[in-house]
């Protein structure tokens, strides 16, 4: 690590700076050429790790120009005081793809924080993430009731302190995170065909552990909507009509205005914001729940517009390019088009029914088949060895 | 040399032709006259000769016998194994164990020797409750032959239990195991087994498998063992992990040995208080890996060597399924040993020196950590003369307390601006590159009651030291750094063999260690299994 401090002095329109103790020295035309030049001077004197460099003015014809390089520890630290959001992985052209991801990432960017964003591949199943780390402070979302909250109480971000009160912020916060939250669990696990949830969760892990933790998952999100096989259709259709109500109830609260309540981000415009990109970019085109929302024009335009100024600039390097099957999906509102399945459902299911019972003869036919053939060949082997005795008997005399 | 063999008793109501046989031919003929005898029952013509006459004739015979084995090669060639008494072994199970070595026999001493060792090793196969191996005549047509019948009986109940205190070499301590065993379920010597263990630093193990001595034309022993495997490192590490893995032992042959393991890994932190590089291994992963294992153990005793030598050499290379989203890593260690004895109060030095180092491979390994759970550990009190495990202990430091450390997660309460005093807890996370290295020196006690009890005394020196390599790391090791990373201790203590442990009672004073390591001063007491 090397720190290289020069002093800089105008005169006749061209800047000349000498290093304070040592002997390089330059010069350039502007401050800019001359912070350049000088950056490129210490490196070629010392050439490891990053740079970190500040000038300043001393009087309007004399600087100070200090270049700091190496000390790769001291960069990564800062880094590490820096916030770091450890997310899922970011797919279909956002950020990141897990739906209580989303909202705590949508929420630091309300906040204006320099954030850093990493993911977790291989933890699909834990509900430690999203957690925000800072240093050695981190923030779980399976205590004290997530991120959000204990950001707040940790006096890190709060951008609720004026809305907390309003008992309709209240209610409606807790509308999307009971309805609207149920309905992506089960859009994305039970009602679809199980690929968007594939691609974002298990995509890293290796196939076999891949697929048992998915039907892991997928009985774990059943037991807890409470779905069984006899009322099936019935918790589908009332999560399916919950989800219209609340949409409807959202979109009428939103109306024209750019954020839900007092004309500010709140923790409940990215929930929803969160939700709401979530369903229009990861659900498939056939998603029933994705096709409701779009019947809400304002809604989708809220998301739009909201994403492109605060996620879309601040991407750089964060969201990785899109794949080409997901580049469809970035469309402008006019142009989302929504395939529902509409019925066959409910036929599907016979057939499965008498598929899975047919499958379950033939392997039970099978089993015994082996199990008989198991027995009879274990007799004749015992007629065997007794015959071999026989024969050496009479060998032997 | 004590041959386990039966012979024929001898018959008194043989008619002895000649009293000093000497040539094969006529050996044959008394044998055969006693198989005659023996199975013709009543048949034979005994000739009136008083008692007392014929034992004297049998005797003289017997000795003059005996004078040919022990002075002459007396030449035969076996013609015939039989195998007898096997209702549920298959038979070439047992002519696999027996076969070549009989009929390899061109002696009679050679034979009774063959014999024997045939024997035991048909014991040892664990299936037969008591086997005997007879020598008889070979058909009376080919002269100068033998045959050889082998007479097993099968264990009568095939299920035993046993609940005993073991030290596997996978678990880094010893446990208390309770297995259940069936033996020959499908005749072909197969043993199967159930065990449940539960070690002494929160390990936890159920597991079943299956061992198969030779199957159909395989030279090897076949192993499998399906385990679940759970260990609890969270006052150490801040993480638990849980294995669910498939073993199978490929190659068995002399000193080498060849195993095959694909398993699924799941490290989690139930406590929430990890470091922020545990925090980043977190997660499910799938190992499928190849160890192979090279042994040399001349030392007298493996627990209190005073001659010879031993080296163990373990590779593991991890990530062979052509799926580059599983574990991925070379791991190598190894281990030398040399006792030098010095001839007083049964004394002797014992040196050693093991290393090992991990890597991963793939892509972007060089910026990869390597995997938390497979690093090498330092610490411990597990005796270093004994433990052949690669680089695991320094006397004097605690388990895992050595090495490159990392602050666990600090404690709320405290806001980001306050400087808290409580040291927050350190994560020890291992390092990619260790060595250790010792020397004892061991010598029995004065007191003749100690000696007889097989307890005695050794003091000992040790140094080890840890460090990363991973994620450019080793761009900044210097050999001064290394040099500066060795922690040292010294000590003496006193041992004391029992049935049921080793029990070691040891000072030891940390001659140098880091700022973060356990390592204490004092008397310390550690317990290893007896055998």
């Amino acid at each position: 690590m090397g720190v290289f401090t020069f002093v800089c002095r105008e005169s006749a329109d061209e800047w000349t700076a000498k290093q304070l103790s040592g002997e390089l020295e330059t010069s350039a035309g502007s401050t800019y050429e001359l912070q350049r030049k000088l950056v490129q001077v210490a490196l070629s004197s010392d050439s490891s790790g990053a740079v970190q460099s500040s000038f300043s003015y001393i009087t309007p014809s004399s600087a100070v120009f200090q270049v700091v390089v190496g000390g790769a520890s001291v960069d990564g630290n800062e880094e590490r005081e820096n916030l770091t959001l450890v997310a899922r992985k970011p797919c279909f052209g956002l950020p990141t793809a897990c739906p209580t991801c989303l909202p705590v990432y949508v929420y630091l960017r309300f906040a204006h924080l320099p954030l850093n964003l990493e993911f977790n591949l291989i933890h699909p199943d834990s509900d430690q993430i999203p957690f925000v780390e800072s240093g050695n402070y981190v923030a779980y979302n399976n205590e004290r009731g997530g991120v959000i909250w204990s950001l707040k109480e940790d006096g890190i971000v709060d951008l609720d302190s004026d809305v907390r009160g309003i008992p309709e912020w209240v209610s409606t916060k807790a509308m999307v995170e009971s309805w609207l939250a149920d309905a992506v669990m089960y859009e994305l696990w039970v009602g679809s065909d199980g690929k968007s949830a594939y691609k974002i969760y298990y995509s890293d892990l290796p196939w076999p552990i891949g697929k048992i933790l998915y039907l892991k998952q997928v009985r774990a999100v059943k037991q807890l909507l409470g779905i069984t096989s006899e009322n099936a259709e019935r918790r589908e259709e009332e999560i399916y009509r919950r989800s219209t109500s609340a949409y409807g109830a959202l979109s009428s609260r939103l109306g024209e205005e750019s954020f839900f309540f007092e004309n500010r981000p709140t923790s409940l415009d990215a929930v929803v914001l969160g939700h709401v990109l979530f369903t229009l970019h990861a659900l498939p085109e056939t998603s029933l729940l994705r096709s409701k929302l779009l019947d809400h024009t304002n809604l989708v335009k809220f998301a739009e517009s909201h994403k492109a100024e605060y996620i879309d600039a601040n991407s750089s390097a964060s969201v990785p390019e899109s794949d080409p099957s997901t580049s469809a999906s970035r469309r402008g509102p006019s142009q989302w088009s929504s395939k529902p399945k509409s019925k066959p459902k409910r036929e599907k299911t016979e057939e499965e029914k008498k598929f899975r019972r047919r499958t379950k003869y033939f392997l039970v036919t099978q089993l015994v088949a082996v199990l008989v053939f198991l027995s009879l060949l274990g007799g004749s082997n015992d007629a065997e060895v007794e015959l071999e005795d026989d024969d050496d008997a009479l060998n032997y005399d | 040399m004590a041959v386990p063999t039966e012979s024929h008793p001898e018959n008194p109501n043989l008619s002895d032709p000649s009293p000093e046989p000497d040539d094969l031919d006529d050996f044959e003929a008394e044998i055969d006259e006693d198989d005659n005898d023996e199975s013709e029952e009543d048949d034979e013509e005994s000739e009136p000769i008083t008692p007392d006459a014929q034992m004297r004739v049998d005797r003289v015979s017997m000795e003059s016998l005996f004078k040919r084995l022990s002075t002459e090669r007396v030449p035969v060639r076996v013609h015939d194994v039989l195998i007898k008494g096997n209702t549920k072994t298959k038979d070439f199970v047992i002519e696999a164990e027996v076969e070549a070595l009989l009929k390899n026999a061109t002696t009679v001493q050679q034979l009774l020797q063959a014999a024997g060792v045939a024997n035991a090793r048909l014991q040892q196969l664990d299936i037969f409750d008591s086997v005997n191996i007879t020598l008889d005549a070979g058909p009376p047509e080919l002269p100068g032959t033998a045959n050889v019948v082998v007479e097993v009986s099968e264990a009568k109940n095939p299920l035993t239990g046993d609940v005993g205190i073991f030290s596997k070499p996978e678990a880094r301590s010893w446990s208390l195991e309770g297995s259940l065993k069936l033996k020959n379920l499908f005749g072909y010597g197969d043993l199967w087994d159930g065990s449940v263990a539960y070690g002494w630093g929160q390990a936890s193990e159920v597991s079943a498998g299956v061992s198969v001595p030779k199957f159909k034309a395989l030279a090897t022993p076949l192993t499998a063992r399906i385990s679940l495997l759970s260990q609890d490192w969270l006052k150490f590490s801040s993480y638990k992990e849980k294995a669910l893995g498939l073993s199978l032992g490929l190659l068995s042959i002399g000193n080498h040995d060849l195993s095959y393991n694909l398993s699924w890994r799941t490290l989690t932190d139930p406590s929430q208080m990890a470091s922020h590089s545990v925090r980043r291994q977190l997660g499910h992963g799938l190992l499928s890996a190849l160890k192979y294992t090279f042994k040399i153990d001349r030392r007298n005793s493996p627990l209190r060597p005073t001659r010879g030598y031993a080296f163990l050499s373990t590779t593991h290379i991890s990530g062979l399924v052509p799926d580059n989203r599983s574990l991925r890593f070379i791991r190598q260690e190894f281990d030398l040993r040399y006792a030098v004895p010095l001839g007083f109060y049964h004394a002797a030095l014992n040196f050693g020196i093991s290393g090992g180092f991990i890597f991963p491979w793939g892509r972007g390994f060089l910026n990869t950590p390597s995997y938390l759970p497979e690093r090498f550990f330092l610490g411990g009190n597990s005796s270093p003369v004994c433990t052949l495990r690669g680089p695991t202990s320094i006397l004097g430091f605690k388990a895992r307390g050595l090495g490159p450390a990392e602050p666990r997660r600090q404690e709320r309460g405290n806001s980001n601006n306050e400087i808290s005093d409580v040291s927050t807890g350190m994560d020890f996370i291992g390092g990619d590159l260790a060595a250790t290295a010792f020397a004892d020196l061991s010598f029995d006690l004065p007191l003749r009651v100690f000696r007889e009890a097989g307890i005695h005394g050794h003091a000992f020196a040790c140094t080890g030291s840890l460090t990363k390599l991973t994620e450019n790391a080793h761009r900044e090791l210097s050999f001064h750094k290394l040099r500066e990373s060795f922690r040292c201790s010294a000590g003496f203590g006193i041992i004391v063999p029992t049935k049921l442990f080793r029990m070691e009672v040891n000072y030891c004073y940390i001659l140098k260690q880091h700022e973060h390591d356990q390592g204490k001063t004092g008397v310390q007491f550690s317990f290893s299994s007896p055998l």
